[in-house]
């Protein structure tokens, strides 16, 4: 059978993904603008980068911002896939749906609402806004995106498995560690990933909650608009782009060599599958 | 679940490297006094330099952290749960924060330079005597034209916006004093009008200027000059010397009939905990060298007298935005109108978005 080159399909998809990715390239090209604007390219320049290494105060909110990225979504996959696991072990259909559904009602509610809550519960308990009280809420809003993440993984886990185990005399600890955590281990990491990008890009709770010097990116990229943005946001968004781009690649390129050595192992020893199976 | 656990540490690792990383760059600069200043202020509204230059000075250490407009800047000191021990915010707010008992009253014994801020700019209607403010930045509402595209005799006032040769051409900020008040000083009334009478005059006239409204527009407003969408808008000084900075066509220009008068004043809100840096800062910032380098940094006008002659002449003698004391004087600041009219005046704004 011959297969023809041209399909509307590939069509289809190569315009979509032109779409996505055009007005990120077309960010990455204004950075290297002459002209201070995005307004027509005068010429090819790294002032905008420069400047950015100089504006000592964005490299700070930078770091700040994937500092609370990465613990507040830590935190929130602790708390979250044992929220799922508790979930999911709740005898009763009705208080197990009822949970749920109150879980999900957080996803669902506007960012706006949970941000103007969030102030005034802080501002309530005297708490100081600054670093954790943006930390606190951002783990608050990922906790319900890791529930979302790791609860399917436990519907797929053979339960059976648990039973087994607990025959075998293993108590509560060890199921947990050697049984059900590994097992529903994509689903964790999907969880911390998901709220990572989560917390990095939320702007309307975080904007709530920020105060006394302590900013996230989004938010102080927000209040610089007024001015009309300048190349040097353009240079900074280019730079998180090829982390993010180096991040995604790295993690394939890891995936791959780990599906490379399982395929080797079972190609050198045609009766491992076997050996695995039989005691 | 090893492997988990190595991760989980791995992040901390790293977040620990980054705290480390914004510890070292917040302390390499300026000052390392554990004396802070909490500055609020607008995004991008003062030459960076310059705080270092205070940090170097004083041996105080600024916390900065911007806005984006008046309501959000309110909402963050109201709350409380910060700290800022200076914020800038416009005149009407300055207003309505003053009545919520928000900011404190400034003690002018602790203050030096308050001389060098021209007369014309202090004891407003907003704060009489300055008791709780002082003036930072202050800018008007006019007309930007391109010269490409309209005579510069055509537009010299509110009166000629009406002129049927700009039928769909002219972008209005999106604002209700803002427009409402275009058709009350044309007719010669007070942008703070009270009397019904005069508003619906106001707006009939007002009916006749929809015709030549292109958009009612924000922010964007900048953008589309720039590229030379329209010919004519209605806008700020501040937005308007950005644009005039980006395209040598665009000119501003201040109605013959007089216009609006707006002020960003520093005050020191009720959430301060160091007040004596907030008086050095704005000491600081009263000095003739310094006002005269961050006006020159942001292009807005100084109301500080003695920074004016530290200025390049072009950028003083520049009527429409140093305009001389004549036209100072046919200039109105905003009054707060309390919560009837300000309902009134957004019934008629609406009624006039409706026209088109």
């Amino acid at each position: 059978m011959i297969k023809s080159k041209f399909s509307w399909a590939n069509l289809y998809l190569i315009f979509i993904f032109v779409l996505l990715y055009v007005p990120i390239l077309y960010l990455i090209f204004y950075s290297f603008n002459q002209a201070g604007t995005m307004n027509e390219f005068t010429g090819f320049t790294t002032e905008h980068y420069e400047a950015l290494a100089g504006d000592t105060r964005l490299i700070r909110i930078a770091l700040d911002t994937f500092r609370v990225a990465l613990v507040s979504s830590l935190l929130a996959t602790v708390i979250g896939t044992l929220g799922a696991i508790g979930i999911f072990f709740v005898r009763q259909r009705r208080t197990q749906s009822t949970i749920l559904g109150l879980n999900n009602v957080l996803l669902v509610s506007p960012d706006v609402i949970i941000g103007a809550s969030f102030l005034l519960l802080f501002t309530m308990a005297g708490f100081r806004l600054g670093f954790y009280s943006v930390l606190f809420s951002h783990i608050a809003f990922s906790i319900p995106i890791v529930v979302l993440m790791v609860l399917p993984k436990l519907q797929e886990m053979n339960t059976n498995m648990i039973t087994a185990a607990k025959d075998l005399g293993a108590n509560n600890w060890q199921v947990l560690k050697s049984v059900i955590i590994p097992s529903i281990k994509p689903g964790i990491l999907a969880g911390y990933f998901m709220a990572f990008t989560y917390s990095i890009d939320d702007f309307a709770v975080t904007f709530f909650v920020t105060g006394n010097g302590f900013a996230t990116l989004s938010v102080e990229i927000y209040s610089r608009a007024r001015q009309g943005i300048s190349l040097e946001i353009n240079a900074l968004s280019t730079i998180l782009f090829i982390v993010a781009l180096g991040l995604v690649s790295g993690y394939y390129f890891v995936q791959q060599q780990q599906r490379n050595r399982k395929r080797k192992l079972t190609d050198v020893d045609p009766t491992n599958h076997q050996k695995a199976v039989t005691p | 679940m090893k492997q988990l656990i190595q991760l989980a540490f791995a992040v901390l690792g790293i977040s620990g490297v980054l705290y480390l990383g914004s510890f070292f760059i917040e302390h390499s600069q300026g000052a390392s006094g554990t004396d802070t200043l909490n500055i609020f202020n607008w995004g991008d509204y003062i030459d960076p330099e310059l705080l270092e230059q205070f940090e170097e000075e004083s041996g105080y250490r600024v916390v900065y952290e911007t806005f984006d407009s008046n309501e959000s800047m309110y909402t963050k000191v109201q709350q409380g749960g910060t700290a800022y021990d200076l914020t800038i915010p416009s005149e009407y707010m300055i207003e309505r924060m003053i009545e919520e008992d928000l900011v404190l009253p400034m003690d002018h014994s602790k203050i030096t330079g308050l001389d060098n801020i021209d007369s014309e700019f202090l004891d407003q209607p907003f704060d009489p005597d300055n008791q709780y403010s002082i003036p930072y930045f202050w800018g008007t509402l006019g007309i930007v034209y391109n010269d490409q595209m309209v005579n510069e005799e055509d537009i010299t006032s509110w009166g000629d916006l009406w002129n049927p040769e700009f039928k769909e051409s002219i972008l209005f900020i999106d604002g209700a004093r803002e427009v409402i008040g275009i058709g009350l000083q044309t007719q010669g009334y007070s942008l703070n009008s009270k009397n019904d009478e005069e508003l619906n005059e106001a707006f009939e006239l007002l009916r006749g200027l929809a015709p030549n409204a292109k958009a009612l527009v924000a922010d964007e407003i900048k953008m589309y000059m720039i590229q030379e969408e329209a010919p004519v808008a209605v806008t700020f000084s501040g937005e308007a010397a950005d644009m005039m900075w980006e395209n040598e066509s665009l000119h501003y220009i201040l109605p013959e009939e007089g216009s609006n008068l707006w002020f960003d004043n520093m005050v020191i809100p009720k959430t301060a905990q160091n007040t004596e840096a907030a008086y050095a800062f704005i000491n600081f910032m009263l000095q003739p060298e310094v006002a005269a380098q961050n006006a020159d940094y942001i292009g807005y006008s100084t109301p500080n007298k003695a920074a004016m002659d530290l200025l390049p002449e072009e950028t003083t003698e520049d009527e429409q935005f140093y305009p001389s004391a004549e036209t100072v004087g046919k200039l109105e600041v905003y009054e707060d109108l309390g919560p009837e009219y300000i309902e009134k005046y957004n019934d008629l704004f609406l009624e006039f978005k409706m026209l088109r």
